[in-house]
């Protein structure tokens, strides 16, 4: 084995065991990420549309009260109980508690001008904000009248739409989701732990310990990239069996390659914190810095919230940025099953990003 | 004692306006132990750091072994062992990683229970650092310095901060590393523990050397030009009180 090699092996070996050993560090790569993905992944799993309304239902006819039980049974609506008048509704709309109010009026059900069939008009109330919602909602709920009134006089429906799935699956929620929240993972060790550590072994004089030796700043690097890339996917696995095992995540791609993309991934984002924990003299240098580098990344990647929410100009630039193509390339092959080969541009993007930090990491890294 | 091993000519620094070494030279022989001794801010760290690679030299020339500090770092890096003033090292790492590491940063590799032994440290070998006594800190870290068998070593204020008896079992090793051959050169402001351990002493001041000979040629200097102490010193002290007293038990 070459000398170079030995020296980084032990080091990157040490690193892991003092990993295990860090129940603090343990907690905020692997127990922290997996709180957000319960948080997310629950706000996620819901995936039905459903509007919170309130029903009023003033009329005591017969249709207006089999009504009732019919949208109280319909999953689209979420009726809230206990709203029983329009004021009280009115209140709750402008709180954005509910999204709209059904109104029964006490003359719905009349059967006296229509010869015998009962007729009436519900009336949806709906705020400002929600129009959109009440307009969806007032689809769904003539849908339900249409029903009843197919019941009671003969329809003739020349022209009709229905709605048929196309079997694929697509990406879920949670698929977004996920691979946001691996990303998150990988920020949190590979730029919120340096920026910790570096500083404070330059404090206590660890570094400069190491700086009287022959070691070379590049091989600390690979040692550390190493460590890093190891402890990185440790915790990621765990994710992973979170992800399977309670939300009903399915693996589309191959793990093999999902492993040499995620490390692809650890070693460019591991990359910014080291240029910054390598740079800073204390904390003080490091924070800040850490903070207005990371802070956009996270929120603009997709980390939390999916980036085709956002608009187009920001999804151009974004696109740019060095943890997007890590985000959508995990999100590609696990839950689109692709390949290495099918993400050149993602691979093209983390390379010269890449290049691009560790010329700076290398440049700015001080011992002391 | 032949051939010097490390020679110092005129050796310069300055932080900003402040020179702090002011051109000084020196050579230390072949398996000599070698004082720098001085009140703090008179330049001893800063002297050792050009000397130990650490700090680019601003004027002047070190060489050990005739192989010049500043042309080739990497060289003499191999060559020294270094004893710096903190002894912090990573936690939650026990001894034998920690100096199994060290030896890995020469590209070596070697027995830490050995090395430990050396030092009194192998019933703590599976021990973490923080886990340690200052005493035990200290010795540790000597043993870390020497983990490559470097051919001179270099310590800063070894004892700074240790118990009296702490520091005599330091002083103890320090005599022993001298004896395997290794040259030692040491800073400190306990004049005792110069005259105990180093066979000739500079006492630097505002960045010179202002007295360059051994401990029993500066006193008698010093006596021939007519000095006498105020008080008639005992032939015991207080620390000699206290270690007669404490001394059975030996110190961390």
């Amino acid at each position: 084995m070459p000398k170079w090699l030995f020296t980084v092996l032990v080091f990157a070996k040490i690193g892991i065991r003092r990993y295990f050993r860090d129940r603090l560090a343990i907690f905020f790569t692997v127990v922290f990420p997996l709180i957000f993905l319960f948080i997310f992944g629950g706000l996620a799993g819901n995936n039905n549309v459903s509007f919170s309304v309130a029903l009023i239902n003033q009329s005591n006819s017969q249709i207006a009260q089999q009504l009732t039980e019919q949208i109280k049974s319909n999953k689209t609506f979420k009726v809230s109980p206990d709203i029983n008048n329009l004021d009280l509704a009115k209140q709750k709309m402008s709180r954005s508690e509910i999204d709209a109010t059904i109104l029964i009026p006490p003359t719905f059900g009349d059967t006296a001008q229509n010869g015998g069939i009962p007729s009436g008009k519900a009336v949806v109330y709906y705020d400002q904000n929600s129009a959109e919602a009440a307009q969806a909602l007032t689809s769904v709920l003539q849908g339900v009248f249409n029903g009843a009134n197919a019941k009671l006089v003969k329809l003739q429906t020349p022209l009709s739409v229905t709605a048929q799935s196309t079997n694929e699956t697509g990406l879920s929620k949670f698929d977004y989701t996920f691979s946001g929240l691996i990303g998150f993972a990988i920020i949190g060790l590979g730029i919120f732990g340096p920026v910790n550590y570096f500083p404070e072994m330059k404090k206590q004089g660890i570094l400069r310990r190491l700086h009287i030796t022959p070691l070379k700043v590049w091989q600390y690097f690979v040692s550390s990239v190493l460590s890093n890339s190891v402890v990185g996917l440790f915790s990621i696995a765990i994710m992973f069996l979170v992800a399977i095992s309670i939300f009903n995540f399915k693996m589309a791609g191959s793990y093999f390659q999902l492993i040499i993309f995620v490390i692809l991934g650890i070693l460019t984002i591991f990359g910014i914190g080291l240029a910054i924990g390598g740079w800073a003299k204390n904390e003080r240098q490091a924070a800040p810095l850490a903070n207005i580098i990371v802070f956009p990344m996270m929120f603009l990647s997709g980390t939390f919230f999916p980036r085709f929410a956002m608009p187009l100009w920001l999804q151009h630039i974004t696109y740019f940025l060095p943890l997007t193509p890590i985000i959508d390339g995990i999100r590609m092959i696990a839950t689109e099953g692709k390949t290495l080969l099918d993400l050149g541009p993602q691979l093209l993007l983390i390379g010269v990003w890449a290049v691009i930090i560790y010329a700076i990491a290398f440049r700015v890294f001080r011992w002391e | 004692m032949s051939e010097a091993i490390v020679k110092v000519r005129d050796l310069h620094k300055s932080y900003g306006d402040k020179e702090v070494v002011k051109g000084i030279s020196f050579e230390v022989k072949e398996g000599e132990t070698f004082g720098i001794l001085g009140p703090n801010g008179a330049g001893k760290t800063t002297t050792l750091e050009m000397i130990e690679t650490l700090r680019p030299i601003d004027k002047g020339k070190v060489t050990i072994q005739d192989i010049n500090v500043a042309d080739d770092p990497q060289t003499i890096k191999y060559m020294i062992g270094v004893q710096t003033q903190s002894t912090a090292f990573m936690d939650k790492v026990k001894l034998t990683e920690l100096l199994e590491q060290q030896a890995a940063a020469y590209g070596e590799k070697i027995n830490p229970h050995e090395l430990l032994k050396d030092v009194d440290l192998d019933e703590k070998a599976n021990s973490f650092i923080e886990n340690l006594s200052g005493g035990q800190k200290q010795r540790f870290s000597i043993a870390a310095a020497l983990v490559h068998k470097p051919k001179v070593f270099f310590l800063d204020e070894p004892t700074t901060g240790l118990d009296p008896q702490a520091r005599r079992r330091l002083w103890a090793l320090i005599d022993k590393v001298r004896k395997q051959g290794v040259t030692v050169i040491l800073t400190t402001h306990y004049m005792e523990e110069a005259e105990v351990l180093c066979d000739r002493v500079a006492i630097m001041d505002e960045g010179k050397i202002v007295a360059m000979d051994t401990p029993e040629n500066l006193i008698q200097q010093l006596l021939k030009r007519g000095f006498k102490k105020k008080r008639r010193v005992e032939q015991a002290d207080l620390e000699d009180v206290f270690i007669d007293m404490t001394g059975k038990k030996l110190g961390g």
